[in-house]
C-alpha cells in the first residue's frame, strides 16, 4: 500500500497539558472528593493532597519509560504483561476496566446533583441516590457514550477555553474565599495554617491511607499527557515537560483551593455537604448568580473526565481483544464511526446498569461508596505499572545516575508506596464504621480482629462496602482471567521480556505470536 | 506531481457515488487520481497505538476497494491510494495542498442530516476552508 505520506500534527506542549489536565478534571475531581477527605483528615487535607502526589509523580515516571519502549493503547496491560507476564498483565487490564466502571456511578450521580444544583432544585440535589439524580445520571451515561461512539469531538481550541474557564474559576473561587475569611464575619471560619500542611497531624494510619486513596484518585488521569505524545515532533521533551507543567498546575489548584474551601466555613461544614461541596460553598462565596459558574465548570469538568474515562477503557478492551486476552468482538471498529464500537457500546450498558445496581444496593451512599472503592483499583494497576518498569528495564537501572532515578529509584518508591495504602487501607475499610456510609455492612457473615502497625482492627459484623466493591470487583478478574486462560492458550502463553535499551522501541507485540526472548 | 484530483473515500455509498464522478473528472483532465481516507483517534482518550493500527488497515482495505473499482471503471486513470492519520477534514485539506489539487471530491450525504448538524459534515467543512474548488456528489436515491 503506497503513499502513508499524511501524518497527524505533533502534539504542542499546550495541547498536551490541557489533555493531561482535562483528563484529570480538577473541578469535578475537587466536588466529588472534599468532603470524604476532610472526613478521614479534617483540616489536614492540604497535607493529603501534596503527599498523594508523591506516588503520582513517580509513577508518572514509569508511565513516561514504559510509553517510549512500547507506546500501545493497552498501556499498563500491555506492559505488564510483558515485563511481569501475561497473567499479571491481563489482571493489570482487568484493574484499568474495573476503576473505570468503578468511577461511572461517581461521575454520572455528580453530573446529576450538579444539574438540579444548577436549576436551584436543591432539594432534589441534596439526595445523590435518590430517583432522579439517578435519573439523570443514567441518561448522562447514555449522552456520553453516544458522544464517544460516534465520536463527537471539541475542537482543540474549545477544549483550551473550557479548561481555561475551569481553572480560572476556581481560582477565583479560591481567592474570594479567602478575602471573606480574612475580613471577618464568616461564620466558622479559620484562617490557614502551615500546620495544615502537616501530614503528622493526621490522627490514624487508617484515616492517613484512607485519604492518601482519596487524593490519588484526584490526580488520577494526568498520566494522559505523557502517554498521547509517541508522534510529538520534540517527543523526546514535550511529553516530559507536559506532565510536569500539568502536575505543578494540578498540584496548585487543589492545595489552593481545599485550603480555601476549609477556611470558609470549617472542615466539617465540607464533610456535612460531602455530595455537593463545591455546590453549597458557591453560593456563600461567590453569591447568586455567579455561584453558577462554579456548578457549570463541575458540570463540564466531570463531561470530560467521563469521556477520558469512556475512551481509554474501550481502547483497553480494544487492546485486549487485539492480543487475542479478550473476546474478539472487543476489537470491532464501527465501520461509519471508526470508535471501538462494540467496546465502547459495552462499556457504557454496564456501566449504566452498575450504576444503577449500585443506586439499589446502597440507597443513601453512592458517592461515597464509589468514591471510597476507586483508590483500591487506582492503586492496583498503577502500582503494577510501577513494579512493570522497574523490572523491565532491570538490567539498565544501574548504567547511569538519570537511569537509577527515572525507571529505577521513582517507580519502585511509587509502586511501593501504593501497595502499602492499598494493604493499609484494606484493614481499615475492613471496619465498616470508618467508610463514611454510617455503619452499613455487607457480608454480615464475616467478623475477625486484628492489630496492625499498633492499629486495631475489628469487624464485628460485615466489610465495609468500599472494600467490598474496590477489592472484591479486582478479585473477580482472578477466575475470569482462569476462564480465558482456558480458551486461549496462546496468548498466556507469552514469555517476559526484558528491555534492550532504555531509548530503544520494543519489537512489537504481534498478536497471538510468541516472541523469542533470551 | 500537480494537478491531481482529490477523493475522500470511506466506503460509503456517497463516496462510491463520489468515486465514481472522480475517476470521470480524472479522465476528462487527465490528471492523477489520489483517493485518501483519513482518521484519527481523539487524543483525549490517551493512548492510540493499537488502536490506529486498526484505523489504518481498515482504510487500507476501502482503498484497495476503491482503487479496483476505479481502475474497473476506466484502467487508463492513474489511481493512488492515501492514508492519513489525521481527521477526514484535515487529510484532504493536506492531501490537496500537497499534490496541488485541482480539485476535491467528496460523497454529499454520507451522514444522516441530524448527525451531520452535530458532527459538522466533511463537506460542509471543507466548502468553509478549501483553497482548491470543492465537488459535492449526492448519493444515490434508495
Amino acid at each position: 500500500m503506497g503513499g502513508k505520506g499524511l501524518k497527524s500534527g505533533a502534539l504542542g506542549l499546550v495541547s498536551s497539558l490541557v489533555i493531561g489536565v482535562a483528563s484529570t478534571a480538577p473541578a469535578y475531581s475537587l466536588a466529588a472528593t472534599l468532603g470524604f477527605v476532610t472526613f478521614y483528615v479534617g483540616v489536614q487535607s492540604p497535607a493529603v493532597m501534596l503527599l498523594a502526589f508523591v506516588p503520582m509523580l513517580f509513577i508518572a515516571a514509569a508511565y513516561y519509560y514504559l510509553n517510549r519502549a512500547d507506546p500501545d493503547c493497552g498501556t499498563t496491560f500491555t506492559w505488564v504483561t510483558r515485563a511481569i507476564g501475561p497473567r499479571t498483565g491481563w489482571l493489570a487490564g482487568w484493574g484499568i476496566l474495573v476503576t473505570d466502571l468503578v468511577v461511572m456511578p461517581n461521575l454520572a450521580s455528580v453530573a446529576g446533583v450538579y444539574t438540579f444544583s444548577l436549576f436551584g432544585a436543591h432539594g432534589i440535589a441534596a439526595n445523590s441516590s435518590g430517583f432522579w439524580v439517578t435519573f439523570v445520571g443514567v441518561i448522562w451515561i447514555i449522552v456520553m457514550t453516544a458522544i464517544c461512539y460516534i465520536g463527537i469531538e471539541l475542537s482543540a481550541r474549545t477544549q483550551v477555553a473550557l479548561l481555561g474557564a475551569e481553572l480560572v474559576i476556581l481560582v477565583v473561587f479560591a481567592v474570594v474565599a479567602l478575602s471573606k475569611v480574612y475580613g471577618g464575619h464568616i461564620a466558622h471560619s479559620i484562617h490557614p495554617t502551615a500546620v495544615w500542611l502537616n501530614p503528622f497531624k493526621i490522627p490514624s494510619i487508617g484515616a492517613l491511607s484512607a485519604g492518601m486513596l482519596l487524593a490519588v484518585f484526584i490526580y488520577w488521569g494526568w498520566d494522559t499527557a505523557v502517554t498521547v505524545n509517541e508522534e510529538a515532533k520534540d517527543s523526546r521533551r514535550t511529553p516530559g515537560r507536559a506532565a510536569l507543567l500539568s502536575t505543578l498546575v494540578l498540584l496548585a489548584i487543589y492545595l489552593i483551593v481545599s485550603v480555601a474551601a476549609q477556611s470558609f466555613h470549617g472542615a466539617g461544614f465540607l464533610t456535612n455537604n460531602s455530595s455537593d461541596v463545591l455546590g453549597a460553598l458557591a453560593k456563600a462565596v461567590l453569591g447568586s448568580p455567579w455561584d453558577k459558574l462554579l456548578i457549570i465548570c463541575v458540570l463540564t469538568s466531570a463531561s470530560s473526565s467521563t469521556q477520558t474515562t469512556i475512551l481509554p477503557a474501550a481502547r483497553s478492551s480494544l487492546s485486549m481483544a487485539v492480543h487475542k486476552a479478550f473476546p474478539k468482538r472487543f476489537g470491532d471498529i464501527h465501520p461509519k464511526y471508526l470508535s471501538p464500537g462494540f467496546s465502547t457500546l459495552v462499556f457504557g450498558a454496564v456501566a449504566a446498569v452498575w450504576y444503577m445496581a449500585l443506586t439499589l444496593i446502597s440507597p443513601n451512599d453512592v458517592l461515597a461508596n464509589s468514591i471510597l472503592a476507586l483508590g483500591f483499583g487506582i492503586a492496583f494497576y498503577y502500582g503494577l505499572t510501577g513494579f512493570a518498569c522497574v523490572f523491565y528495564y532491570r538490567r539498565h537501572i544501574f548504567r547511569s545516575f538519570k537511569n537509577f532515578i527515572f525507571v529505577g529509584l521513582a517507580p519502585l518508591l511509587g509502586a511501593l508506596i501504593l501497595t502499602v495504602l492499598f494493604v493499609v487501607a484494606i484493614f481499615y475499610y475492613s471496619d465498616p464504621a470508618n467508610s463514611n456510609t454510617g455503619n452499613q455492612a455487607w457480608l454480615p457473615f464475616i467478623h475477625f480482629n486484628f492489630t496492625f502497625l499498633h492499629q486495631h482492627f475489628y469487624v464485628k459484623k460485615g466489610l465495609g462496602p468500599p472494600l467490598v466493591l474496590g477489592v472484591g470487583l479486582l478479585l473477580i478478574g482472578v477466575p475470569l482471567m482462569l476462564i480465558f486462560k482456558a480458551r486461549n492458550a496462546a496468548f498466556f502463553k507469552r514469555d517476559r521480556e526484558v528491555a534492550v535499551s532504555v531509548d530503544a522501541p520494543a519489537p512489537p507485540l504481534t498478536p497471538g505470536v510468541i516472541p523469542v526472548t533470551d | 506531481m500537480a494537478g491531481d484530483i482529490i477523493l475522500g473515500y470511506d466506503g460509503s455509498d456517497g463516496s462510491n457515488a463520489a468515486l465514481r464522478v472522480a475517476v470521470a473528472v480524472a479522465k476528462a483532465f487527465d490528471a492523477p487520481l489520489t483517493v485518501v481516507f483519513g482518521y484519527e483517534p481523539n487524543p483525549m482518550g490517551g493512548e492510540t497505538a493499537d488502536y490506529k493500527n486498526q484505523l489504518e488497515k481498515i482504510g487500507a482495505d476501502h482503498l484497495a476497494a476503491a482503487v479496483k473499482t476505479a481502475k474497473a471503471l476506466d484502467p487508463s486513470v492513474s489511481v493512488e491510494p492515501l492514508v492519513a492519520a489525521l481527521r477526514p477534514v484535515e487529510s484532504l485539506l493536506e492531501a490537496s495542498l500537497e499534490r496541488d489539487a485541482r480539485v476535491i471530491v467528496v460523497g454529499g450525504s454520507g451522514e444522516r442530516p441530524i448527525v451531520g448538524a452535530i458532527l459538522g459534515s466533511v463537506p460542509h467543512k471543507l466548502l468553509h476552508r478549501s483553497t482548491v474548488p470543492v465537488l459535492v456528489v449526492p448519493a444515490p436515491e434508495d
